[in-house]
């Protein structure tokens, strides 16, 4: 039961693996920079998770489209 | 709050309530016109119930005994992955990589399934009630997720969101009760696009407030963060097209 439970959970809020990977990196770099960069640390926080987790989205999808096109050639050959 | 307000306040909860109620009508429509009516309305009803449960005791008890900043957090977070995942789909969908969520075509194979299942006319039609059961709780788990995020600062922004969730619901059932029909006119994806942009950005939103960051005029930095992730969302479909031309992009979908 835990088992669907968490591959229920997993399948609501993760697609990619590496995606949901990288986006908690960006949420832990950001908790770190508001906590230990001060009022200037704070002020910017939000500014370089989006950043970041624009930059996360667009190299994913790269990646992603990277990954298809590899596999297409190789079904095609 | 004034009708206007709350009509602003509600939208993102009504866009996104709806896109998920969209995707549950078309299975209880295709049970109910295959099955009989009466099986998956009773199966709608159960899965009604459990949900409400699940929204007074976990969604109410969050809102009302977490501190603020914690739900923010955690909620921002959750929030950022759901949206990430929406967003991954939809940018790989309008770059033809992942075949386009068609209704039309989810209502004709729940169709021909439940066909296949055959039923006694005498017994209660178990596998209607299920079927329909497991649709509405698991888009209206979705449901009160977005509720439960986008009201996650409380007070008046959880009741926008909850009359946004349930507008929206009310219009797709009476939708799909006048056109017994798939809603295939619903522009669905374009509205998981937007959904996505609207989940990262609130996202972003929540967990920077929870660190005690105040953006530039409040609330009114969403829409320039949610035209921040559909630029990069633009950006990657474009580059997907790029990197693979038409017919890969049909082919992809069948490796």
């Amino acid at each position: 039961m835990f088992k669907t439970i968490w591959s229920t959970l997993y399948g609501l809020l993760v697609d990619d693996g590496q995606l949901a990977v990288g986006a908690l990196v960006a949420l832990a770099i950001t908790w770190v920079l508001a906590y230990a960069g001060g009022d200037t640390g704070r002020d910017l926080a939000g500014w370089v998770l989006l950043v970041m987790v624009l930059a996360l989205v667009v190299a994913n999808l790269y990646r992603a489209g990277v990954d298809v096109r590899r596999r297409v050639s190789s079904a095609q050959r | 709050m004034d009708p206007l307000t709350l009509a602003i306040h509600a939208t993102p909860a009504f866009v996104a309530s709806a896109v998920e109620f969209v995707e549950a009508t078309t299975i209880v429509l295709a049970v109910g016109v295959t099955r009989g009516w009466r099986a998956p309305l009773i199966g709608t009803l159960a899965a009604t119930a459990t949900l409400a449960v699940i929204i007074a005791t976990l969604g109410v008890a969050l809102v009302t005994i977490v501190p603020e900043a914690v739900l923010k957090g955690v909620v921002g977070a959750l929030l950022l992955l759901f949206g990430l995942r929406w967003l991954r789909k939809a940018v790989l969908r309008f770059a033809g990589i992942v075949a386009i969520h068609d209704e039309e075509l989810i209502y004709q194979r729940e169709l021909a399934e439940l066909r296949a299942q055959g039923m006694r006319k005498t017994e209660f039609d178990w596998i209607g009630f299920l079927v329909s059961y497991k649709a509405v709780l698991l888009e209206g788990t979705e449901v009160a997720f977005i509720v439960i995020a986008f009201g996650a600062a409380g007070g008046t922004a959880l009741t926008a969101a909850t009359v946004g969730a349930i507008a929206a619901g009310l219009f797709v059932i009476a939708l799909g009760a006048a056109l017994r029909k798939p809603l295939t006119m619903v522009p669905e994806n374009w509205l998981k696009f937007g959904v996505g942009a609207m989940l990262c950005s609130f996202g972003v939103f929540w967990f920077s407030e929870a660190l005690g960051m105040e953006w530039p005029g409040d609330a009114l930095s969403i829409p320039l963060i949610v035209g921040a992730f559909l630029a990069a969302s633009w950006l990657a479909v474009r580059m997907l097209r790029a990197l693979l031309p038409e017919g890969a992009r049909v082919e992809a979908r069948n490796v």
